[in-house]
């Protein structure tokens, strides 16, 4: 009969090969900087920062199965409370990053008590609603400088920012991981996300649960927000509030493996170098947005499960990829 | 007494699903809640458990009013339940199922897996922890409904139709189970069609009818009582004894 200590043992051979993958990752991305032009340096610390954005939403998006779809608020808020504490408060960088996610938690508190009553399309409506509303507020503020946005004081350190948004992100997917994938609190939001009802006759309390959870997502968007409106020093409603940046969180995670722990790093890696090499081929405009919708559609239509699905199908093998043919075509 | 319900009312529009329904179930005993479909049995499992606040009445639990309580606290309070339909988390191994239910006492993960093995050794699951839900049988979901509302370590425990859609071979291992169950102390109300286990579990038993009760005895007399053979059992399981 096996027990789980056979099982745990059994497990730990993929276990510590996975961590020695990601220590290697690790290193190669603290000596990025110095091996890259400045524009790879720009591009790499944008995927860090898609890459934790990404995980942000998953956690309420993924794990706990609420679509939000006003995450972006959380970001475009971030940036701007950051610049407002720098500027008219004059508060060092670090400590506006810590208020504007904090702020960000307690807004998202705020809101999730009563709209995380409701369920499936209705929570998202909601959440939009909450996000175009904070986007009004910025236009009209004279804090925020209106629709003509706000000029933080220029830091141009492209090292110093890729290490910030390495070790956010990085303390991004480290908290996932504690928190959600191996603790009871990641056990009752899978519970949540799988069978609400069934979840609150085992005593989950699934109200304080999924504010919790809510917060949480929005605390790491709160704070990247902030690194990002110093990076480019520049930011206005439609750079940190537009649509797109939710569009984005959702697209990544989906693409790469919605509720898992690494989908939303691979999404993020894949759509935002597509996203760039677009960019850099075609140069500013609009018409890669029609391709990267277009590779969605075909996404959600035939790998639901993502790049993580594909992996773990192990399609990615020459004999894997032939198995799965066959299955495909029943031969 | 373990759990009254006093005068307990509910109605959805103009239906009145339970009617100042009244009942006690004695510490250590097995009472059965039987009647005809729509009869306002899950209806009542959803008011003692909080799914449902009743229009008026009162449930009484080891002496305190839980009337209206969320049913996250009513399950920590003791009282467990299965589903009818079974309502596993589905993405999850049978192990992670069974270790939520154990989070209420279990205060670290290894403590809940310790108790979540422990639990699915007792239902005879624990071949299939590591399974995913999605590919156990219809008989081990049933297992599965069981062994989490155990996790939450319940004095009270509320079985749906434990047996419904299951042989008569699997119904007699899971008969044969619950009894096991009581045993060890734990007090149970069972809604059940098959009159069968009924009949080998059950102390006392209520029958219902439109949401009313109309009859509550020892089993072997409720099956002679006129007016339950005319609502609920007909006139051929009568003639059968």
């Amino acid at each position: 009969m096996p027990t789980w200590a056979d099982q745990a043992k059994l497990n730990s051979t993929p276990i510590a090969w996975q961590w020695v993958c990601l220590g290697l990752i690790f290193l190669v991305s603290l000596i990025i900087p110095w091996i890259v032009s400045p524009l790879w340096i720009r591009i790499v610390t944008e995927i860090f920062m898609w890459a934790g954005l990404a995980q942000s939403w998953n956690i309420i998006g993924g794990y706990t199965g609420y679509l939000s779809f006003g995450h972006g608020a959380f970001f475009g808020m971030g940036a701007y409370v950051t610049g407002i504490a720098m500027m008219n408060l004059e508060w060092p960088f670090g400590v506006g990053l810590l208020f504007s996610g904090i702020l960000a938690a307690l807004l998202a508190a705020v809101i999730g008590y009563p709209t995380l009553r409701l369920r499936g399309a209705y929570f998202a409506i909601a959440t939009w609603a909450f996000g175009e509303m904070i986007r009004q507020i910025a236009t009209i503020l004279d804090v925020t400088g209106g629709a003509f946005g706000m000029q933080l004081p220029p830091f141009l350190n492209l090292s110093f920012f890729y290490y910030v948004m390495l070790g956010i992100t990085g303390l991004t997917y480290l908290t996932t991981y504690l928190l959600l994938e191996r603790s009871r609190f990641g056990y009752k939001l899978l519970a949540i996300r799988e069978h609400e009802e069934a979840a609150e006759m085992v005593g989950v309390d699934t109200v304080t649960i999924k504010i919790k959870a809510f917060a949480l997502s929005a605390f790491f968007p709160g704070v990247f927000g902030g690194i990002y409106a110093y990076w480019v020093t520049y930011i206005h409603p439609d750079s940190v509030l537009g649509a797109q940046i939710t569009d984005f969180m959702v697209v990544m995670v989906f693409l790469g493996g919605v509720g898992s722990l690494w989908g939303p790093f691979l999404g993020a890696f894949v759509v935002q170098l597509i996203n760039r090499y677009l960019w850099l081929v075609w140069g500013e405009g609009t018409f890669y947005l029609i391709i990267i919708g277009a590779a969605i559609c075909a996404v959600v239509l035939f790998i639901p499960n993502g790049i993580i699905g594909l992996l773990e199908k192990r399609i990615f093998s020459p004999r894997g990829a032939l198995s799965q043919l066959r299955k495909l075509i029943k031969w | 007494m373990l759990l009254q319900s006093h005068e307990l009312t509910i109605s959805f529009g103009g239906l009145t699903a339970v009617d100042r329904l009244s009942l006690a179930v004695e510490k250590g005993s097995v009472l059965g809640i039987i009647g005809p479909n729509g009869s306002g049995k899950t209806t009542f499992f959803n008011l003692v458990t909080g799914a449902y606040a009743p229009d008026s009445g009162k449930v009484i639990f080891e002496g305190k009013d839980i009337t209206g309580l969320r049913p996250h606290r009513i399950a920590q309070l003791g009282i467990g339940r299965t589903f009818q339909i079974p309502a596993p988390f589905s993405k999850m191994t049978v192990l992670q199922n069974v270790m939520v239910g154990t989070f209420i006492h279990a205060s670290t993960m290894k403590a809940a897996k310790e108790k979540a093995w422990e639990i699915l050794e007792r239902v005879r699951l624990d071949e299939k922890a590591n399974h995913q839900v999605v590919n156990v049988t219809l008989e081990d979901r049933k297992r599965l409904e069981l062994a989490r509302a155990l996790a939450t370590e319940p004095t009270l425990l509320l079985l749906d139709e434990a047996m419904a859609g299951l042989t008569p071979v699997e119904v007699k291992a899971a008969v044969e189970l619950i009894q096991s169950l009581h045993t060890r102390g734990l007090t149970i109300i069972v809604v059940e069609h098959v009159m069968d286990v009924i009949l080998s579990l059950c102390h006392r038993v209520v029958v219902l009818n439109y949401g009313r009760k109309i009859a509550e005895d020892t089993p072997d007399r409720i099956v002679n009582n006129q007016e339950v053979i005319k609502a609920y059992l007909g006139e051929r399981y009568s003639a059968r004894n």
